[in-house]
């Protein structure tokens, strides 16, 4: 391996860093690529999501980025973890994602932890200038999000469903923080807000809330029942916000309720590619920060950012 | 792979997942991506095909490449990549041109479904040919900078690829090239061009003022032979006397504003100054411009000793040649009150370079994915033209769609059997060869042309027909007039009428030949010339053609098949997007523009900028008019 002083961030950028950044640096200047090459990121959950936002970090040419993940290899992870070869040994996915990890830009310092984010305590994202989370429970998000905003990290959460796709960003004080946006009690927030929120808002806090009682995401292997639970959590839902027929309204989602299973290939490119665009530009002064969800559409192939 | 685990898609679609057959043409920057997500997805049946090796500039995005595959086939290497995360894919992987006639209706009729990762207007035209004569679905992508689109194309039932005339390259007045360059890029085009009067190809074909710029060439040329292309006599020549020749032209420079002021002589005889600690971000002093201008000359004649036809195409990356382009560039620009350029920005100017980030790529290429999706399911009506925005529009859309699909061109010359072309030449002295090469096969992009008229076969792309008639003039090839003639690629089952109309040059500055879609665009072009009156403002002056037979890699590099001079299209779509609705855009989106405009990056490549700008276009109509159908720029 590198020694550290090979490393970015010590030191002007190299001839050969600046060869490999060309294309970019033409993009956003010196200026940018300097940031970036000074910028500690945290990224935790190393799905297929993750393993997307890791390669556009990695290729970007931050400072460091730490692989955080405790959990183990699934087959699933063959719909979009292209990070972990099929012949890997690892059980770990931070782990088995390493050296393909590492080998996307040998200047970026590519780290790996297997602790779980919730034996952390609260003062462990300061050590990074940002963090990334994926696939954890909407309570360590909650979490997460309180801990970046006393700390001053900028933070971005980031989940993919089947081909369905949101992230939610903090880089403004003034905007809510992750469990106001998305509170454990989603209906209670809809009866009180007077704004009507994106239709996709109420399948993402569905989608949510699905977790919290579940411990999990919807899942391919009990597909049929998990569609039911989340249409049992929807049509309240709906109902509350808009008052009009019940079939009508509860027919809003029927073409995105079959393909919400797994983190697919196609998604994780565009909601990994985005947060990771989103979370560079922040990094390099040009935030997008009169909004803080973006959703993904699939059916309606649209991304849109919403301030929420 | 999504598609092999049960209950991630429905049966149906997991079914077509795994046996669609699909052909990627490009494994550049979209082109990885794209193979990423195909694979990933479960589909197992892939052809992917790329002509390019791996660069080092790829390597900040084109993420299947690392530094130890540098120098090797895009293709080949992508495949080996992909298999370490999924092994049970059967990925056939080709290294070379789509246009090669190898690959055609038989080898285009296996697929289900085209995807298009291409970096050049020729290519993609291609391709649309051969889609649209086999009805297989195309998807058309393209990416810049933050930009980018996706674009469904099916015979019949949507616009194509060449539905739409795309915007002419941007061309300078060869007059303020040669004599009253204003700004660096003039400079550039100029070192550009002495790069080729010394090194390069003696081109036959340039379309403006021939003889004097071909006598002019070799001159140069013999002049420099003749010194044995002594450096500081070189220098002398070109930064001294024939400023002086030009400044004695009196005329030349009586009512102008821009005149050049000559170097200080002891500049004949500085020492060497060192300039190899000078960052490519910063500024050389003048007398370092020299020193680097003496340095270079001397490895790339060299160089030129030993090439092929003695004969170099400048290349970007080749570091003296680079410095030759730098240093004289900024050399003329000393002599005509010009602010220098640094070496980074000349590079942008001179070897069109686009700049091109991994995430762009990696959002068309998920879209072109769930595009892929629905048309494998007959979804057509789904598949309306995405746009990737650099930044939210007012409503927050980054990802933005046309609001339906676009229908066919119904006058369109490659996908509607209606449409013709108008081509306007001198025919005393257009040759049947210039109409081969410039015309059918620069200009319409076509592969190995036939002409017939009235069944008379005046060019044949079979060689045992025996048809030579290429010295002949169309006059001589018995074309008249308002004369029409069949123009046929069976290779592309592309066929064209074209209508013929002799035209003298007024001016020796005029175009050799000039291609409209229609009768009014000739007309309207005719009343503009008519009003236009010669030499009241340079700018009419003399036009320069441009490189159209360069490539750039939709996403940042560039290669240059044949180098013109010029500048190339890049620049223009950059134009376009400037002008196309940046003030409708935030702050920050202005910014880029005008940071790329202010670069003044060009390249060869075009579709992807007029793509941008339409897509700029198409953004105020779905914001604003609420209608994409008038997004199209025509
Ligand atoms: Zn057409």
């Amino acid at each position: 391996m590198a020694s550290e002083l090979m490393k970015n961030g010590d030191g002007e950028m190299s001839k050969d860093e600046r060869k490999v950044y060309d294309r970019q640096i033409r993009l956003w200047g010196f200026d940018g690529q300097n940031k970036l090459r000074a910028t500690k990121v945290l990224l935790i959950g190393m799905q297929g999501l993750g393993a997307e936002i890791a390669k556009n970090l990695i290729l970007s040419g931050v400072n460091s980025i730490t692989l955080k993940d405790h959990t183990e290899v699934s087959i699933l992870d063959r719909c979009s973890q292209f990070l972990i070869p099929r012949d890997s040994e690892e059980r770990n996915r931070a782990k088995a994602s390493f050296s393909a990890a590492q080998k996307l830009n040998p200047n970026v310092k590519v780290i790996v932890d297997t602790t779980p984010i919730e034996e952390n305590v609260d003062s462990f994202v300061t050590s990074f200038d940002l963090v990334i989370a994926t696939e954890c429970s909407p309570s360590t998000y909650k979490r997460l999000s309180e801990n970046c905003r006393k700390s001053n990290v900028k933070i971005f959460i980031a989940d993919v469903y089947g081909l369905f796709g949101y992230f939610y960003q903090d880089v403004i004080s003034t905007h809510s923080l992750y469990g106001e946006v998305f509170p454990n009690n989603a209906e209670i927030d809809t009866l009180t807000s007077t704004k009507k929120k994106p239709q996709l808002y109420y399948l993402t806090s569905a989608l949510l809330k699905f977790q919290s009682d579940s411990n999990r995401k919807p899942n391919p292997d009990t597909s049929e029942e998990d569609i039911e639970e989340l249409k049992s959590i929807i049509h309240p839902q709906i109902n509350d916000s808009s008052s009009d027929q019940e079939n009508k309204e509860s027919d809003v989602f029927e073409e995105y309720y079959g393909e919400l299973f797994c983190e697919l290939s196609p998604t994780t490119s565009i909601i990994g590619a985005m947060v990771s665009q989103t979370a560079l530009n922040t990094v390099m002064n040009k935030p997008v920060d009169n909004y803080n969800v973006f959703f993904y559409d699939h059916i309606e192939h649209e991304g849109k950012f919403h301030l929420l | 792979m999504a598609a092999t685990i049960a209950g991630v898609f429905n049966p149906e679609l997991q079914n077509l997942i795994k046996e669609s057959k699909i052909l990627l043409v490009g494994a550049g920057g979209i082109g990885c991506e794209v193979l990423k997500n195909l694979v990933l997805t479960g589909f197992s049946e892939l052809e992917v095909i790329d002509l390019d090796t791996i660069e080092v500039s790829n390597l900040n995005r084109q993420f299947l490449f690392s530094k130890e595959s540098v120098g090797k086939a895009k293709s080949h290497v992508a495949k080996t990549s992909v298999l370490k995360f999924n092994p049970n894919v059967n990925i056939m992987s080709h290294f070379g041109d789509i246009m090669d006639t190898k690959y055609g209706v038989a080898f285009f009729n296996k697929f289900k479904l085209v995807i298009n990762a291409l970096d050049n207007k020729k290519a993609r035209s291609h391709v649309n040919r051969m889609c649209l004569s086999c009805q297989i679905p195309l998807i058309e992508s393209g990416t810049m900078g933050y930009n980018g689109q996706v674009e469904f194309i099916k015979k019949g039932v949507t616009i194509c690829y060449e539905c739409n005339t795309r915007a002419e390259p941007r061309t300078y007045p060869m007059c303020t090239i040669r004599n009253t360059p204003k700004e660096p890029i003039h400079c550039i085009i100029w070192a550009k061009f002495l790069f080729n009067q010394l090194f390069g190809e003696i081109d036959e074909i340039v379309s403006f003022d021939e003889e004097n710029i071909e006598s002019e060439k070799l001159s140069a040329r013999n002049w420099a032979i003749q010194n044995d292309y002594n450096p500081k006599k070189l220098f002398k020549k070109v930064f001294f006397d024939d400023i002086k020749a030009l400044m004695n032209m009196k005329d030349l420079y009586a009512d102008k504003k821009i005149k050049p002021v000559l170097l200080d002589e002891s500049l004949l005889d500085q020492e060497h100054v060192k300039y190899s600690d000078v960052l490519d971000s910063e500024m050389l002093t003048l007398e370092q411009n020299i020193s680097m201008f003496l340095d270079c000359v001397t490895p790339i004649k060299e160089q030129w000793e030993i090439s092929t036809n003695k004969c170099l195409v400048w290349d970007k990356d080749d570091d003296m040649m680079m410095n030759f382009v730098v240093s004289c560039s900024n050399l003329r620009s000393a002599l005509f009150n010009i602010p220098f350029k640094t070496h980074f920005d000349i590079k942008s100017m001179a070897g069109n370079i686009i700049p091109a980030i991994a995430t762009a790529n990696a959002m068309i290429a998920g879209q072109i994915v769930i595009h892929a999706l629905r048309i494998l399911r007959g979804k057509f009506e789904k598949c309306q033209n995405v746009f990737l925005r650099s930044m939210p529009n007012h409503k927050g859309g980054v990802l933005v769609k046309d609001r339906c699909l676009q229908p066919p061109n119904p006058k369109c010359n490659v996908c509607s059997s209606k449409g013709e072309i108008i081509f306007t030449t001198d025919m005393n002295n257009f040759t049947v060869r210039q109409l081969e090469e410039l015309v059918l096969k620069k200009k319409l992009n076509m592969v190995a042309p036939d002409v017939t008229m009235l069944d008379r076969v005046i060019i044949s792309s079979d060689e045992t027909d025996g048809v030579d008639m290429y010295d002949m003039t169309l006059s001589e090839a018995g074309m008249t007039s308002g004369c029409s003639f069949d123009a046929e690629d069976d290779h592309q089952n592309f066929r064209v009428k074209i209508i013929a109309f002799d035209k003298e040059k007024s001016r020796d500055e005029d175009p050799d030949f000039e291609i409209f879609n229609n009768k009014n665009d000739l007309h309207t072009a005719n009343e503009q010339n008519n009003k236009t009156k010669p030499d009241e403002d340079d700018e009419d002056d003399c036009f320069i053609d441009q490189a159209e037979s360069t490539v750039c890699d939709n996403n940042g590099d560039t290669r240059e098949a044949v180098n013109h001079l010029m500048v190339d299209k890049e620049e223009i779509g950059y134009e376009e997007v400037t002008e196309g609705g940046a003030e409708e855009i935030g702050n920050e989106e202005e910014e880029i523009t005008e940071k790329i405009s202010n670069e003044e990056i060009d390249a060869e490549e075009i579709s992807n900028e007029e793509k941008l700008a339409i897509k700029r276009k198409a953004d105020e109509a779905i914001e604003d008019i609420n209608d994409a159908k008038k997004s199209r720029v025509d």
